[in-house]
């Protein structure tokens, strides 16, 4: 090579390399100059990276339709949001609101509010449901994600979810949202006469007590004379708490029903699944005597005066 | 001259409160049991006391503590508070959430000096409970936008140059419960979900350069490793400025609630960008629109429309003394303190009003004042038992002055939940004791 092919060559290098770095790399260093980590393979990110964009980028192959859906949403998700979407206790309403974002109590669901499909199928996907997150297949997110739809009106009763299909979903609310322009308020620093003290006047004060009320909040421990080391490992999480409608350890009322079912009714239950609750209540490593040690703590809690 | 409140008989007031949560029926015989069984149910040493001991420990008599040995060194390998302090805790609110896994619990301001909050008190905000994460099996992956995505072990990550600061941690639904009207009965629940630590880890910045920015990278997602995945997108600048990757926390390793053993931390922003238990980040090119930035996290205004990504924790302050965990029990001289802070940088100044709002005196501002920090201010004042409603106004170093109810309501309306930093009023009667209220 001559010199001045060589000193092409090395200029053509170096702007290809500058290039290929944004422009505050140039200030702090370059790519891999501490060495420190091991290189993530394809297989490494695949098996982590679950997140979907509006564009439909990170969608799956499959499909789920709205009939499908309605089965899986009545077995793992109506617990908590109830079978038309209205919401259980404090859990999310995930239907109806149209219309109501400007009232005085708003009701932001999927339809009133999401600006975009694609938000429910990563969200589902990602966390739901609540008790066994990430445990349901590709088509069943597919299937749910389409009745959720359709129970907001979105779409049909007889649509299918696909990644084509996908965009054609079109969200009430999509250009409901605009980028934050704060500050947007402009107060002074007036320090003397700044209002009319005549025009001071009380206008709320708390209805509620709360902090006098926490001695009620925290939780009991309860005594018992069976081994309640399982329950505490493996149940207490959504039983102490009453999660996703779990009945809570010694709330007679929510149990009566069950103990007249017999204690073995329950016990398969429990060790093979019931509702939302995963067979074992996730903890798959325990025997069956052990949730049977469980089982009884709980009845007997519910059996003490 | 100066007292301050509730530091009276701290050990009747022990007996009595543990003697509250006894059943009427043993009471009687839980109080005559007294100190012996407040102090070693508690504390699990010998404490052999009785209440009319109580006098005998004042002067001009000799304590017992003074006549006898102590708790050897270990005794509690890793220390406690002071088991006459068990009531210097987080609460929560039952009636805000379904239940207490997807939840939250506050920081007992009134109770804390200085602006660090100690590791334990700090509050929570969970959206699946806190995982248990063995170290070793920690993995934190960079990938997307990069030309060598990578895998960090928690060694790994301590091996880059390592950055510390103190700044503030808030939840941007601190004080949502008061958009409409005064809801809450204590300073706990009305500003206690921010908190205050010193932070220790590497910046992200670091890590990018490692891995290598491709020129089209605009955004990057922060994803959680707990069963609920939270996922939140942060602008590249952001990333590139101060955005910290967390091992470290007030000295020592993360705790589990706050994300041990990685977080990222973002100063100054809404606190559900500062991911807990962080397993990715994945670098794009556009925001990912995830359930916490849509349906949540988004400040709706009276028109129906929101505003997204509304990152910045703006100025915001408020008295923590008087308040109504800590009222006044005597006319004199007090010192009146407060915390201020700001997502956008230093405060600069904070001023305090005795009559609503319509006279101010300027406070002065103790110890560190840091950007993105808490900021605590005092004020010396007389009280001759007159009521009053005492209101703090912080400004920042950007000149913004935080606004009143009346402003905030007319830029935003009532359902924004997010992002309340109004002016706040304690009602002080003239029995000392102090309420919460919103005044015009």
């Amino acid at each position: 090579m001559s010199r001045l092919a060589n000193r092409i060559f090395v200029v053509s290098l170096l702007v290809a390399f500058m290039s290929a770095l944004p422009a505050w790399a140039d200030s702090h260093g370059k790519a891999g100059q501490y060495g420190i980590g091991k290189a993530a393979t394809a297989e490494e990110i695949a098996g982590w990276d679950i997140d979907i964009r509006p564009d439909g980028k990170g969608l799956p192959p499959g499909s789920g339709s709205v009939e499908d859906g309605e089965m899986m949403y009545e077995e793992k998700c109506a617990s908590c949001h109830g079978s038309f979407g209205e919401g259980v206790g404090r859990y999310p309403v995930l239907s109806g609101g149209e219309g109501s974002l400007t009232e005085p109590r708003p009701e932001k669901t999927v339809g009133s509010y999401w600006p975009y499909a694609s938000t429910l199928w990563d969200y589902i996907h990602r966390a739901m449901p609540f008790t066994q997150p990430q445990s349901m297949s590709d088509d069943e997110v597919y299937a749910i994600t389409a009745y959720v739809l359709y129970l907001n009106d979105l779409v049909e009763d007889d649509f299918v979810l696909t990644a084509e299909t996908f965009t054609s979903i079109e969200m009430p609310n999509q250009d409901g949202f605009f980028l934050d322009d704060r500050p947007d308020t402009e107060n002074t620093t007036c320090m003397e006469d700044c209002k009319d003290p005549a025009s001071v006047k009380i206008l709320s004060e708390p209805t509620m007590v709360t902090l006098a009320a926490q001695e009620d909040v925290a939780v009991t421990e309860e005594t018992s004379s069976v081994d309640d080391k399982v329950y505490r490992q493996a149940c207490q999480m959504c039983h102490a708490a009453g999660v996703a409608g779990a009945p809570m350890t010694g709330d007679k009322a929510a149990w009566a029903p069950r103990l007249e079912q017999g204690r073995e009714k329950l016990l398969t239950g429990a060790i093979e699944g019931i509702g939302i609750m995963p067979a074992k209540g996730g903890q798959k490593q325990l025997s069956d005597q052990e949730v049977a040690t469980a089982l009884d703590y709980m009845i007997e809690q519910v059996k003490q005066d | 001259m100066f007292s301050k409140p509730g530091s009276g008989p701290a050990v009747l007031r022990k007996v009595s409160q543990e003697a509250s949560k006894v059943d009427p029926a043993k009471r009687r015989d839980f109080l005559k049991k007294g100190l012996a069984v407040a102090g070693g149910a508690v504390v699990g040493v010998p404490f052999a006391s009785t209440l009319s001991a109580a006098e005998n420990n004042l002067p001009p008599n000799l304590p017992e503590w003074s006549r006898s040995l102590g708790a050897g060194v270990i005794t509690n390998p890793y220390g406690m508070p002071s088991a006459f302090e068990g009531e210097i805790k987080r609460r929560t609110v039952p009636w805000l959430t379904a239940d207490r896994i997807a939840a939250i619990s506050f920081t007992p301001l009134a109770e804390l000096d200085g602006i660090i909050t100690p590791s334990g008190l700090v509050f929570e905000r969970y959206h699946a409970g806190v995982p248990t994460i063995n170290p070793d099996e920690y993995r934190l992956m960079l990938h997307g936008l990069v030309e060598n995505p990578l895998i960090f072990t928690i060694d790994d990550l301590r091996r880059f140059p390592s950055t510390t600061a103190i700044n503030f941690l808030e939840c941007p639904a601190n004080g949502g419960m008061e958009w409409r009207a005064a809801q809450m009965d204590a300073l706990q629940f009305t500003h206690g979900m921010i908190s205050c630590c010193e932070w220790t880890g590497v910046l992200l910045s670091t890590l990018l350069e490692e891995v290598g920015v491709k020129p089209e990278a605009k955004w990057i997602l922060a994803e959680g490793s707990d069963g609920s995945h939270m996922s939140r997108s942060i602008p590249l600048e952001k990333a590139l400025d101060d955005t910290l990757i967390v091992y470290a926390q007030n000295g020592e390793p993360l705790r589990p609630e706050q994300g041990y053993p990685v977080r990222i931390f973002n100063p100054g922003w809404e606190g559900n960008t500062s991911v807990k238990w962080l397993r990715r980040l994945e670098v794009g090119d556009k925001p990912w629109y995830h359930r916490e930035e849509t349906s949540k996290y988004t400040d709706l205004l009276a028109d129906g429309r929101a505003r997204k990504f509304s990152y910045v924790q703006e100025s915001n302050s408020v008295v923590t003394f008087p308040c109504p965990e800590k009222p006044l029990k005597q006319k004199g001289r007090y010192e009146l303190e407060g915390l201020a802070w700001s997502g956008s940088g230093k405060i600069k100044r904070v001023d305090v009003s005795f009559d609503g709002g319509v006279n101010w005196r300027q406070a002065r501002l103790k110890g560190l004042v840091l950007p993105k920090a808490l900021t605590r201010f005092s004020l010396d004042f007389t009280w001759d038992g007159s009521p009053a409603l005492i209101q703090s106004r912080s400004v920042d170093e950007t000149g913004y002055v935080q606004p009143t109810f009346a402003q905030l309501r007319a830029a935003r309306g009532e359902s924004s939940i997010y992002h309340k930093n109004a002016i706040h009023t304690w009602r002080l009667h003239a029995d000392g004791t102090v309420t919460n209220v919103q005044i015009s």
